[in-house]
């Protein structure tokens, strides 16, 4: 897998948010990750411009992912509570948030680990939304509909906002 | 004033190298919403809505910021044709996507060429309830579709607190006023062409709330205002082999 697939298929999952980064990035080569993406569109609250906008797609798009929200937001809290008990004192609170941030990012990690234990483990939950299909799937159509047989977990193919994703499906 | 403010940015731009620019770009930007900003632009977002139809080609730049901090820049070609109250087709093809997008008033289809996927789905009976439906319901973004609204300026001018004129620029070899707007979480700026039809030629968004303030940005290549359409430039039909598939619901709480 090259680089821009990486990049593609990261970008891709970008708006399906937090996990599915996470999900990704344990594959992607030279430890690449990917962040936020700039806003395509100005104005009004309910846009992406919108911090609370921003929170309230993210939220709704999770669905299979609240362990990893959870302690990614559990983490955040930590750093921003560390650093209003530090505020007095600014050096010490830069350090505790770097610190804290640090955290973040292991708890992060660990979910992300501990999801693709999960997911090694056992079937992905029906509705699992991924943005590619993995590697050795099989195309089978049946009743008109076509879907991807990956081992004993099948998908079909759908629109999730602009993107192409995949979701888990009961075998048909 | 509008040459001594791109004066005094020209003048930062050249003082960067020396290190002083931050302080003099600083004291360069005014305080406020300076009417003539807004007056520009009103000129331009009304002159397109008077628009019943037209069609724009674009050169759209998105960037990604990578959690290391390293800023990725990815490109994309667009149309975009228009027919006011209730049609509209937007092509986009690019380093992430090739998709294309069609509402006819009735129905709106996200096609991926490539894949040969394609997705449909009953849309509102006009350009703005459909685009208002397609983000909010579907989370479907049509870049820079702030543009394409009746009342665009309105919805650009949303919590905006600071405007002003940076100056005349050149885009794509047209002469343009250049506005820089702030809002709480983002900072604009648009190029609209001088004269009698101020087109809007160059839009850039500056995503603040982001680490390291990742861009969008289109440039108008080409503007049509007396394009001819045919009932197929609107209309969807399926390219032979493609597959359809569901729109995932957005909200699943």
């Amino acid at each position: 897998m090259n680089v821009r697939n990486t990049l593609k298929a990261a970008a891709v999952a970008l708006s399906l948010p937090l996990l599915l980064l996470a999900d990704i990035s344990p594959e992607a080569p030279f430890g690449l990750t990917l962040g936020r993406e700039a806003t395509a569109i100005v104005g009004r609250p309910a846009t992406p411009m919108s911090y609370a906008g921003v929170a309230r797609r993210t939220t709704a798009r999770v669905v299979t992912t609240e362990a990893v929200v959870v302690s990614s937001a559990a983490a955040a809290s930590t750093a921003a509570a560390t650093s209003a008990a530090a505020a007095q004192q600014q050096a010490v609170a830069q350090q505790q948030a770097a610190t804290a941030q640090q955290q973040a990012a292991v708890a992060q990690q660990q979910a992300a680990v501990a999801q693709q234990q999960a997911q090694a483990a056992g079937a992905p939950a029906i509705g699992t939304v991924v943005p590619a299909l993995p590697a050795g799937c099989a195309a089978v159509a049946k009743g008109g509909v076509e879907y991807y047989q990956c081992g004993n977990v099948w998908y079909r193919a759908a629109f999730q906002g602009n993107n192409l994703v995949y979701v888990t499906v009961a075998q048909p | 004033m509008q040459s001594t403010l791109r004066n005094t940015f020209r003048a930062a731009g050249l003082a960067a190298l020396l290190t002083l620019a931050a302080a003099t770009v600083a004291s360069a930007q005014p305080a406020g919403i300076d009417p003539q900003a807004t007056k520009l632009l009103r000129a331009s977002t009304d002159f397109l809505a008077s628009q019943q139809r037209f069609s724009v080609e674009s050169r759209n730049t998105l960037e990604v910021v990578l959690t290391s901090g390293q800023k990725i820049q990815f490109g994309h070609a667009a149309r975009m044709w228009v027919q006011r109250p209730n049609k509209l087709r937007a092509d986009r093809t690019g380093d992430l996507v090739e998709q294309s997008f069609y509402y006819d008033g009735k129905s709106l289809t996200l096609l991926n060429p490539g894949d040969k996927y394609f997705a449909t789905v009953a849309a509102p009976g006009t350009l703005e309830e459909m685009l208002d439906m397609a983000r909010t319901k579907l989370d479907i973004i049509a870049p820079a579709g702030d543009l394409i609204y009746k009342n665009a300026y309105d919805i650009l001018m949303t919590d905006v607190t600071q405007g002003f004129v940076v100056g005349k620029g050149v885009v794509e070899g047209v002469l343009c006023d250049h506005l820089a707007f702030r809002a709480p979480h983002v900072d604009w700026q648009i190029w609209i062409q001088e004269g009698k039809e101020p087109l809007p030629r160059k839009l850039v968004i500056t995503t603040r709330d982001q680490p390291n303030a990742p861009q969008f940005s289109v440039v108008a290549t080409k503007w049509n205002l007396k394009p001819v359409f045919t009932p197929q430039t609107f209309a969807f039909r399926a390219p032979s082999g493609a597959r359809q598939v569901e729109f995932l619901p957005l909200a699943k709480r």
